[in-house]
């Protein structure tokens, strides 16, 4: 497995996925309707990042925080609080670039709110084994069809890493330039793709030859060999979770959050 | 859902309308987005843009996705792991070779050319979420781009935009330009023009020489994806020309719209010596 999950012993990893699912989309939902760009601060400070002490992942979404959140929070500062359209309070200038304070609270307001989506986003798939969630999912109602796909693609990518890898260092074997300029370079990309393609295209056959045989997708719902717990508990914090969603976007909508 | 009947043809109906739903919210967010936009904006905020713009792309996706899956035959589902990965293998390896360019949708294009419209959505929207599972969840917001560009690749092989080799290209580039205007208030709304630092870089010079920031992300997209997939749409169709008939032949929707136009004619114009026997349709 490729994924971003950390197996440890934790109440956060134990927790039913849809539970965990439906926190995230409420999350989500609460910090793209409040136009207050403290609320996604705090729900990131307060919620997010506890939930992820709690589960002993802190140090990896520290990490992952460095590479993938903060360039893009640099990057919209820069272009949001220098750039915007339509600033009028300017601080400071220079050139066609203008500090302004509308643009600075606009990149304060995205930037909080891409943090708990992403942030958020990220403990959920840190603490979720993606077949633990593929099994709740099922049972919830979700398509097999789906669960196999999502499976399948995780499982497959290893060994496709691994074809990928050997296809690049026969074709240099055979000569195949990697370096120079980017003309050069796309043109090596061919030599590359053309083989997986083919490979990948011969394998399909005997793959759905294989599972016909054991009849997928002939039984609607057929029994589930593991079965993830779900206490009544979960299942009416979970409607508490979508009720509080619910209710806070239509607090903003009427207007009594502006 | 418990409610599901065995029946086949009350599915069809409901993954119909499923598909329908998801095309008809996507549509109306983007148009609510474009032109309600302007009035919030001048109001000094976001406004419910975002939540907007958030949700009704998920759902659209979603909804297109859960109703497209339920049509595919089991020979098309064994295929789409494995363009999952070749989009995401190759999206990787474009950035190891330092391309300015993204190539992460020659499996959806493919899977939408082999298996038609409903594959490729069913492609691109899972694709978006593996992305999410395995690399980084700052994919997820875009799925319904990669939603439209697996549809849009469908469509065009159906019409016959693989039969030519300089038809396909055309194709990619008109792909990319819808890809771009959808993805635009996805970009602006969610990231604030901030989904790299060579698009922000172009985000910024743009909204510099005053444009609005709908328009600085719509822009930007316009200058990049329409290349970008009139390069995957060429990688896709020199990969299917050079691969033997025999096994482009396996496809039925390859045979049913005689997607590379060198296949069928076999059959109505030497009915004499068929070839094979025709499939039995679907």
């Amino acid at each position: 497995m490729t994924t971003l999950y950390l197996e440890r012993a934790s109440a956060v990893h134990r927790l039913n996925p849809v539970t965990k699912l439906v926190a995230l989309l409420a999350i989500i939902a609460i910090v793209f309707a409040v136009p207050q760009w403290w609320v996604p601060l705090g729900i990131v400070v307060f919620v997010v990042v506890p939930a992820a002490v709690l589960a002993r992942v802190g140090g990896r979404l520290l990490r992952l925080f460095l590479i993938l959140l903060l360039p893009l929070l640099v990057v919209l500062f820069i272009v949001q609080g220098f750039f915007f359209p339509d600033g009028t309070t300017v601080l400071w200038q220079w050139g066609p670039a203008r500090l302004t304070v509308e643009g600075l609270v606009f990149s304060l307001t995205i930037g909080s709110r891409l943090s708990a989506l992403v942030l958020g986003s990220l403990v959920f798939v840190l603490t979720t084994h993606p077949a633990r969630l593929m099994t709740s999912l099922t049972q919830a109602g979700m398509s097999a069809k789906i669960a196999y796909v999502i499976s399948a693609s995780l499982q497959i990518i290893p060994a496709f890493q691994e074809r990928a890898r050997s296809i690049l260092l026969a074709q240099q074997a055979r000569g195949l330039e990697i370096a120079g300029g980017p003309l050069r370079r796309a043109r090596a990309l061919l030599p590359l793709i053309a083989p997986l393609v083919l490979g990948m295209i011969t394998d399909v056959d005997e793959r759905s030859t294989a599972m016909e045989a054991r009849a997928f997708g002939a039984t609607p719902r057929p029994t589930s060999l593991t079965v993830v717990d779900d206490p009544l508990s979960e299942r009416i914090g979970r409607w508490l979770l979508a009720a509080t969603a619910a209710a806070v976007i239509v607090l903003v909508v009427v207007g009594v959050i502006a | 859902m418990s409610g599901s009947t065995p029946v086949v043809d009350a599915n069809r109906t409901r993954n119909r309308i499923f598909v329908a739903a998801g095309t008809i919210v996507i549509v109306a967010t983007y148009l609510y987005l474009i032109l309600a936009q302007p009035a919030e904006l001048a109001e000094g905020g976001l406004g419910t843009s975002a939540l907007i713009a958030l949700a009704g792309y998920l759902i659209g996706a979603g909804l297109i996705a859960a109703g497209a899956i339920h049509r595919l035959p089991t020979a098309t589902l064994s295929l789409i792991p494995i363009a999952i990965v070749l989009n995401i293998a190759v999206g990787q390896l474009t950035a190891v070779l330092g391309l300015p360019l993204y190539l992460d949708s020659i499996g959806t294009v493919l899977v939408g050319v082999l298996a038609g419209p409903a594959a490729g959505a069913v492609t691109g929207a899972l694709t978006n979420v593996i992305w999410g599972l395995t690399i980084g969840p700052i994919a997820l917001p875009f799925a319904v781009t990669a939603v439209v560009i697996g549809v849009l690749a469908g469509y065009a092989a159906r019409w016959g935009m693989f039969r030519r080799f300089y038809l396909a290209p055309v194709a990619g580039f008109v792909t990319g330009i819808v890809a771009a205007l959808v993805s635009a208030p996805i970009a602006a709304f969610i990231f604030g023009g901030a989904t790299g630092a060579g698009t922000g870089a172009i985000v910024a010079a743009f909204q510099a020489w005053g444009n609005s920031l709908l328009a600085s992300t719509t822009l930007q997209g316009l200058l990049s994806d329409p290349l970008d997939k009139a390069i995957t749409f060429t990688i896709v169709v020199i990969i299917l020309f050079a691969l033997p008939s025999r096994l482009r032949g396996r496809f039925p929707f390859v045979r049913q719209y005689n997607v590379f136009g060198k296949v069928a004619p076999v059959a109505p114009a030497e009915p004499a010596a068929p070839a094979e026997p025709e499939a039995p349709k679907a």
